[in-house]
């Protein structure tokens, strides 16, 4: 018997493994840097080995297999950032829109199975590429990563009642296109030039892997590890333009031009991570979690556009009109690599349940983050602007229990707040002539929003 | 019971983790969408069954009573071809492959809402790509409208109620997404170039709205009629090129794209005769293609005050609506107390909303260095789809397969010649060909 159990054990690991061998890398990530759904960011985000709502298909697929009742969840957060250069607001855009998700519980030949999803959709789009000069200074870790859809879908089970197992799929989008353009431009009045275009443009399916695994000790006490994959959005754009440039529509023209650009961009980059964590109960009313999560962002691409471009346009036969100076090809800028160091998140968190009734229970719960800032001091050309991170949460919530005889289970309305506060300190160029000079940066972020769930 | 735990384990991880690599499916506007429609001539509003009424008609949905995960894979090749002097005959295409993920939920209200109340998700991820868009030059031969249409991500939503007397409202939205964007490239003042990209997916929605009624009411049904409303699905790629800070010679911001992908507003109506046993579905699907503007869009528009513009416009197509007819069965054969096969078998004509003659486009002429008309060479055919399948529930599992054969009916479009020292100066064209599809899907209730 000690030898099956082992044979399984061993199975299960092989699996496991099997699956994290798959991985590999993902990309950047809202959930990341503001929690899913109001509980976990109410806790500091530690909730990989205390979760078995529709988050858990963010914080540990695992959890899932938890879940004893089909639930549905619909939430809304905002986070607004402050943050500062030289005093100066950077209007860093928000970040805002619907989580939800559900759980969908069951039992597959006696095995508790369960089926999961989760979304994050940004009220603007699904998610936004720029890339942009690298010696403009950027938040890189605020202004543009966290622009994006999340969606992933799981699958979880429980063959043992300590053991919890899951794992699924994120999906994103890149984009790859090419672009031809043909025909004569009109320098004199270029609203009328006679262009057209075709385009072959895909957009690539990215999938990248989440799983996990949680073990519970005892009733109190529990472990969790967690494996996130890395991902990246890439926009890969080749044009080429040929045709006649005339003065005047169709006629003579002065002479015939060559045109091609071809941009390859990686943008939204969210580096693998593995999370360890645990959750105690020392008293029935009372959680606290503790999540360390590595982050590889020694692997992190700079998103800026490799840019290469030619342009050939023979002068016109006399020369180019005086008004005109004649075009060259410009020079490539030289892309220099972003420096990024991995680093380990700690995440803690409490829940209080504070009051018990039988119709009602309520929750308070808080939390702490510290986000140690992974980019190398920006002393050179490059400006990706960071700074360290300490987020303090705090949240509330409410379990109604059999509310009405058409919901038979209960009803979970949580909110939370968040604040971000990134110290200000100054950056010093090792160049005085430096274009963009010695900087002070910093600055916080607020992040609320409420989730409600009902359970079957 | 320990192996079935360590058996389950497996099967779970491997489903989680085998979508990482590449799967296959094809869009439920051209093939039908789900485990059963696909075999059964692509009927659905008022036949559908488990998730693929998300599609078909979010009514069925009320009717869920298990909670079930489906994983599929749907693979189609095309075979396309359209003949005459100067044509290539056949026009080569990739296979359409995918991987359909369904989920249906009975949700279990209680009190009044009790057995009445049910969602369905419907995925669909192409293995190559989430959205083709190929929007080529028109004189380029191409069939616009079906292999490409193929590679498109479905998310399809849906939830459906029982209202009682026999009828089922429901309501869902399918969702794709479009590409928008910019990229500016300028000099700096080292003399150095670079370029500011910036594009965003926008996700662009279409209501899907069904009702149902079961005859005879309050009894076991053995009618029933449906009827689905689609709202109009497209997406576009949008990016604009800006080149102009390059130099002092005026370069016009240029517009790139056109429309990648479109499924016209649609209403379908169908009749399901059902006594357990056979089910016979037959219905009609009438698509609004006349609004359909064509994939091309201008690469410069003509400021509006400006009548003596002379920027290219695509030619107007004139696109017609078009009747779709469907029709299927489905036989269950219990083989044990546990094992219930079926046989499927159906058929659907999908006629083709391209007329035969186009119009001629308009392109500048490098060689005449003036503006030419070229031949609009799309092509397209009337469908007739032939289609069968199979399943077995051994429960909790079903395994449903099927398989589809496409014949495109021949047919002579008419065109405008190209220029003299053009290639291809054929003015018509025969166009025939045929598609295959297949897929498989299993299903577990849990």
């Amino acid at each position: 018997m000690a030898r099956s159990r082992c044979a399984r054990g061993l199975t299960l690991a092989v699996l496991l493994l099997a699956g994290l061998g798959v991985a590999r890398p993902a990309s950047a990530n809202p959930l990341d840097a503001f929690g899913f759904g109001s509980r976990g960011a109410a806790m500091g985000s530690a909730a990989a080995a205390d979760v078995q709502d529709f988050s858990a298909n963010y914080y540990n697929p695992a959890g899932l297999a938890l879940a004893r009742s089909l639930e549905v969840s619909l939430g809304y957060f905002r986070a607004d950032s402050y943050l500062y250069m030289n005093g100066q607001n950077n209007q860093v855009d928000p970040v805002h829109g619907l989580v939800g998700g559900l759980v969908a519980p069951g039992q597959l030949f006696g095995v508790p199975f369960a089926f999961g999803l989760g979304l994050h959709l940004p009220d603007q789009r699904l998610s936004r590429v720029r890339a942009l000069p690298q010696d403009q200074p950027v938040w890189e870790l605020y202004d543009n990563r966290n622009q994006r859809v999340y969606l992933a879908a799981n699958l979880a089970v429980s063959p043992f009642k300590w053991l919890q197992i899951g794992g699924g799929l994120s999906f994103m989008a890149a984009t790859a296109g090419s672009v031809d353009i043909t025909g004569n431009v009109d320098v004199l009045k270029v609203e009328s030039s006679e262009v057209r275009n075709q385009v072959s443009a895909d957009l690539t399916a990215i999938r990248y892997p989440q799983v996990g695994a949680r073990i519970a000790v005892n009733d109190r006490l529990a472990f969790a590890l967690v494996y996130r994959g890395q991902f990246r959005l890439t926009l890969d754009l080749d044009a080429t333009l040929a045709g006649d440039i005339s003065l005047g529509a169709a006629g003579t023209p002065l002479t015939t031009a060559l045109y091609t650009l071809q941009t390859d961009s990686v943008n939204a980059f969210l580096p693998q991570q593995v999370v360890v964590g645990s959750s105690w109960s020392p008293i029935d009313d009372l959680k606290v979690d503790l999540d360390l999560t590595w982050v590889n962002w020694s692997a992190y691409v700079a998103p800026v556009a490799q840019v290469s471009i030619n342009l050939d346009i023979p002068p016109p036969q006399g020369g180019w009109p005086a008004s005109i100076s004649p075009p060259t090809t410009p020079v490539a800028t030289a892309v220099i690599p972003i420096v990024m160091h991995d680093r380990v998140v700690p995440h803690v968190g409490a829940e209080w349940r504070a009051i018990v009734r039988p119709k009602y229970q309520g929750f308070l719960r808080a939390g702490y983050e510290f986000d140690q800032s992974p980019i190398a001091p920006q002393t050179g050309q490059t400006n990706y602007v960071d700074r360290d991170r300490h987020a303090f949460s705090a949240g509330v919530g409410v379990r109604l229990v059999k509310l009405t005889s058409v919901l038979p289970g209960d009803v979970r309305v949580d909110a939370h707040g968040q604040l971000s506060v990134l110290p200000t300190s100054l950056t010093l160029k090792s160049d005085p002539s430096d274009l963009v000079g010695d900087y002070t940066a910093g600055g916080h972020i607020w992040n609320v929003g409420g989730t409600v769930t009902v359970g079957f | 019971m320990r192996s079935a735990r360590v058996l389950l384990t497996a099967v779970v991880l491997a489903a989680a983790l085998a979508p990482a690599r590449p799967g296959l499916a094809s869009p439920e506007d051209i093939f039908g969408y789900g485990s059963r429609s696909p075999g059964m001539g692509a009927t659905g509003p008022a036949s559908a069954d488990g998730f693929e009424a998300a599609y078909a008609n979010p009514a069925l949905l009320a009717g869920l009573r298990d909670r079930k995960f489906t994983l599929g894979f749907q693979g189609a090749s095309f075979h396309l071809t359209a003949n005459g002097p100067g044509l290539p005959g056949l026009i080569p295409y990739d296979e359409a492959k995918g991987v359909t993920i369904g989920v249906a939920l009975p949700i279990p209200f209680g009190g009044i809402l009790k057995d009445r109340v049910g969602v369905g998700l419907a995925f669909y991820t192409p293995t190559a790509v989430l959205v083709r868009g190929d929007i080529l030059y028109p004189e380029t031969p191409q069939f616009s409208l079906l292999p490409d249409r193929a590679q498109l991500l479905a998310i399809v939503l849906g939830a459906g109620v029982d209202i009682g007397y026999g009828v089922r409202i429901g309501a869902g939205f399918s969702a794709v997404a479009q590409l928008e964007g910019s990229v500016v490239a300028a000099t700096d003042a080292t003399g150095h170039v670079g370029t500011r990209v910036e594009d965003q997916l926008i996700a662009v929605y279409a209501p899907i709205i069904g009702a149902t009624y079961d005859l005879p009411v309050g009894k076991p049904h053995t009618w029933r009629v449906g009827a689905t409303f689609r709202g109009t699905l497209a997406a576009s790629f949008l990016v604009s090129l800006d080149g102009s800070k390059l130099t002092s010679l005026p370069i016009p911001i240029l517009n790139i794209g056109g429309l990648a992908q479109y499924d016209p507003a649609q209403v379908a109506v169908e009749a399901a005769y059902d006594t357990k046993p056979l089910l016979v579905a037959v219905g009609a699907t009438y698509k609004r293609w006349s609004q359909y503007p064509g994939p091309l869009e201008p690469t410069l528009t003509c400021p509006s005050t400006d009548a003596s513009c002379s920027a290219l416009s695509p030619a107007s197509i004139g696109y017609h609506d078009t009747v779709a007819i469907h029709v299927g069965a489905d036989h269950a054969i219990p083989v044990t107390r546990s094992l219930t096969a079926h046989v499927r078998a159906g058929y659907f004509l999908e006629p083709t909303p391209l007329p035969s003659t186009l119009p001629a486009s308009t392109a500048y002429s490098s060689s005449t260095h003036a503006v030419v008309d070229l031949p609009t060479r799309y092509f397209d055919a009337t469908r007739h789809a032939i289609t069968a399948g199979g399943g077995l529930e051994i429960s909790p599992v079903t395994v449903d397969l099927y398989g589809q054969l496409h014949l495109l009916q021949p047919r002579t479009e008419t065109f405008t010649s190209g220029p003299v020292g053009e290639p291809g100066t054929s003015s018509q064209a025969s166009v025939g060909g045929h598609v295959l599809v297949a897929g498989m899907l299993v299903g577990v209730k849990f």
